[in-house]
């Protein structure tokens, strides 16, 4: 049952990981807001991808829409190969779970959890069992090089440590993308350095990373630089 | 799909969860627990202030009713309002006779006298009853035995003495089988008694001399007369049913207006105990409303206390989402602790309101009258958990499905 879901989920290997064709987005009120007027926007599997703009450029909103955690109103949206329109609560939050990897600003760790529960959680969602699911975590600390750090609540780690252990919850359940809104905007500038580096060795070894940002130092560290402002993507050269 | 109910992990989060927020754990525990405890404490503690009071009518024939004579209230037949007239012997015969439904019945008469054994005395009543007595209050035997029909019929003079008088006249000697004089008249001790309830009737067994009543009317009395009669009513009626035959028995006889109703005094034990029993349920539907009280302030307290936990949890709940729990997931989560907390914290209450309970009966135990019963019935602690168990869930489930709306974009958001 599981298997068939993975294979649903994951059915060819797209060059294209993330396909937006027109996307629109209106949000309603006495005076309708229109964030985003058509959005075109193509990411390749492997890319190292920043999106910057502005505040009030739109930016969140279309992170939002390809983290699958807000609706569109007209345009397409695929994400790994699968149509992403109209899901409802359910399916939206398997896809999340699934494929996309959340790394935020403000960490979003939960502060009553130890680290190793923390990058477990996503696991918990897919019925893992615990034994298994804090197997997967320790490698994943590991791997971010916080072992030591693994049965230290949130509270006593530093920020950049903080953001380690996201990325490593981000990463626990192998997923398409890793969607990073503004990783770097609650730490100091040496360690948003070291977490950049975390990004471009894990693009290294081919994951798909989009990074929204508003800090051009961190922009520069990506491959590519997607400008959008007042809801319309830059042109390339602009 | 999995069931959640029977799935280990969500138990270990749920735990995990409720341990590592000890302060609003225990707020909110606290809040049940004191509400469960309430209302077993007022369940018990009712029942156990009823077997206080009832407890002292132990012994004591509840459907007991008891006729006097009376100074006429109306002329009649030229005798003048006033007259003193006394019931006799004849009467009671007639009262049996004509009344159908008497369980049991026994004449009642006493004398104030003085006691004597060897040197001491002691100044007491002595009450003539027939064996009957025994079975309207149930006296308790401390030695011998008592007054029976073939005493009566043979007019013996024999005495059952009250186990205080026994002590202050004999101290540690046995009584059974010595001779008291009351009033210069020798009888003989046959028993030793006391009696378990409050009721009186010419004073307490403890302190009085039972004597046959033919002995009474013979040795002391000198008349055929009786001060009272006793009687119980039969199973389904009650003394006030067989009243009017009572009164055409003894009316047949005297010459008192069939309309006077004073003439003859009345007593009717099973309306007092009406009375007590209306009081009970009264305390009982006291005791249920102020429990009902404190059950929905408890259950309006894990509402409330869920409620701010779920907007306390805000940012959790939108992270959760974001990450992949489902809406149901959330929901699960939300209800599963308030229900492992109420079941853990009613069971605690309950546990603690048994202990108080227990307390109070061991200090309002009584070594003579026992028990008060301050307990409560397993199956209305059962009652209790599951009540707390079902509206605390129900009072979750509006903080829930609010939970269940937080979007993950909640978690976005910056603090």
């Amino acid at each position: 049952m599981r298997l068939l879901y993975r294979m649903a989920i994951r059915p060819v290997h797209h060059i294209m990981i993330i396909q937006l064709k027109d996307i629109n987005k209106t949000y309603p009120g006495s005076v309708p807001l229109h964030v985003l007027k058509g959005i075109n926007l193509d990411i390749e599997r492997g890319e190292l991808v920043s999106i910057m703009g502005a505040s009030g450029s739109g930016k969140s909103t279309l992170l939002n829409i390809i983290g699958i955690l807000d609706n569109y109103d007209t345009g397409s949206y695929t994400l790994d190969g699968i149509p992403i329109k109209g899901l409802n609560e359910n399916r939206a939050a398997e896809l999340r779970n699934r494929m996309i990897g959340f790394v935020f600003q403000s960490f979003n760790l939960i502060s009553y959890k130890n680290a190793v529960e923390n990058v477990a959680l996503p696991l918990f969602y897919q019925g893992v069992s615990r034994r298994q699911r804090n197997r997967l975590a320790m490698e994943q600390l590991e791997r971010m090089g916080l072992a030591d750090r693994a049965h230290h609540l949130p509270g006593e780690m530093s920020g950049g440590q903080k953001q380690r252990v996201a990325i490593a919850r981000a990463l626990i359940t192998k997923p398409s993308i890793i969607l990073a809104d503004e990783p770097t905007g609650a730490l100091d500038s040496h360690t948003s350095r070291e977490v950049m580096e975390v990004f471009r060795s894990l693009n290294a070894q081919g994951m798909t990373i989009v990074i929204v940002t508003h800090d051009p130092g961190v922009g520069a560290e990506t491959n590519r630089i997607i400008r959008i402002s007042d809801g319309i993507i830059m042109p390339d050269n602009a | 799909m999995k069931n959640p109910i029977f799935d280990i992990e969500n138990w270990r989060e749920i735990g995990a969860t409720l341990a590592r927020n000890k302060t609003r754990t225990f707020l909110t525990a606290f809040g049940i627990f004191w509400g469960t405890a309430m209302l077993a404490m007022l369940w018990g503690g009712a029942k156990g202030l009823e077997g206080m009071l009832m407890r002292n009518f132990s012994g004591f024939a509840t459907n007991l009713g008891a006729v006097f004579p009376s100074r006429t209230t109306m002329p009649y037949k030229g005798y003048n309002k006033g007259m003193e007239w006394d019931l006799t012997i004849n009467d009671i015969a007639n009262i049996r006779r004509m009344t159908p439904g008497i369980d049991c019945s026994t004449t009642i008469s006493g004398i104030w006298g003085k006691v004597n054994y060897a040197t001491k005395s002691k100044n007491a009543t002595a009450i003539g009853i027939e064996s009957d007595y025994t079975r309207i209050l149930v006296p308790v035997i401390y030695s011998g035995r008592l007054i029976n029909q073939s005493d009566v019929a043979s007019t013996r003079k024999v005495a059952v003495i009250g186990k205080n008088l026994a002590d202050e006249l004999f101290g540690d000697e046995p009584s059974v089988g010595k001779y008291i004089s009351i009033n210069g008249i020798y009888l003989l001790v046959i028993g030793v008694a006391g009696q378990t309830s409050e009721v009186q009737l010419y004073g307490r067994i403890d302190d009085s001399v039972l004597i046959p009543a033919s002995t009474m009317f013979r040795a002391f009395r000198h008349t055929n007369d009786v001060e009272g009669f006793l009687y119980t009513a039969v199973k389904g009626k009650t003394p006030t049913d067989l009243q009017p035959y009572i009164r055409r028995a003894v009316l047949a006889s005297h010459p008192i207006d069939p309309d006077d109703d004073g003439a003859l005094w009345f007593m009717d034990i099973s309306e007092r105990f009406k009375m007590v029993e209306t009081l009970f349920l009264g305390i009982s539907l006291l005791a249920l409303f102020v429990g009902a009280g404190s059950l929905m302030a408890g259950i309006i307290g894990v509402g409330n206390i869920m409620w701010i936990i779920v907007k306390e949890r805000t940012q959790e709940i939108g992270i959760r989402r974001a990450i992949g729990a489902k809406p149901r997931d959330i929901i699960m989560q939300i209800l599963s602790e308030s229900v492992v907390l109420t079941t853990i914290a009613g069971i605690a209450g309950v546990c603690f309101a048994t202990i108080v309970l227990g307390i109070a009966d061991k200090i309002t135990y009584d070594p003579v009258l026992g028990s008060a019963h301050f307990e409560l019935h397993f199956r209305h602690a059962v009652f209790i958990v599951l009540t707390f168990m079902t509206l605390g869930t129900a009072a979750g489930t509006m903080p829930a499905i609010k939970a269940m709306r937080i979007k993950p974009v909640e978690a976005m958001r910056d603090k």
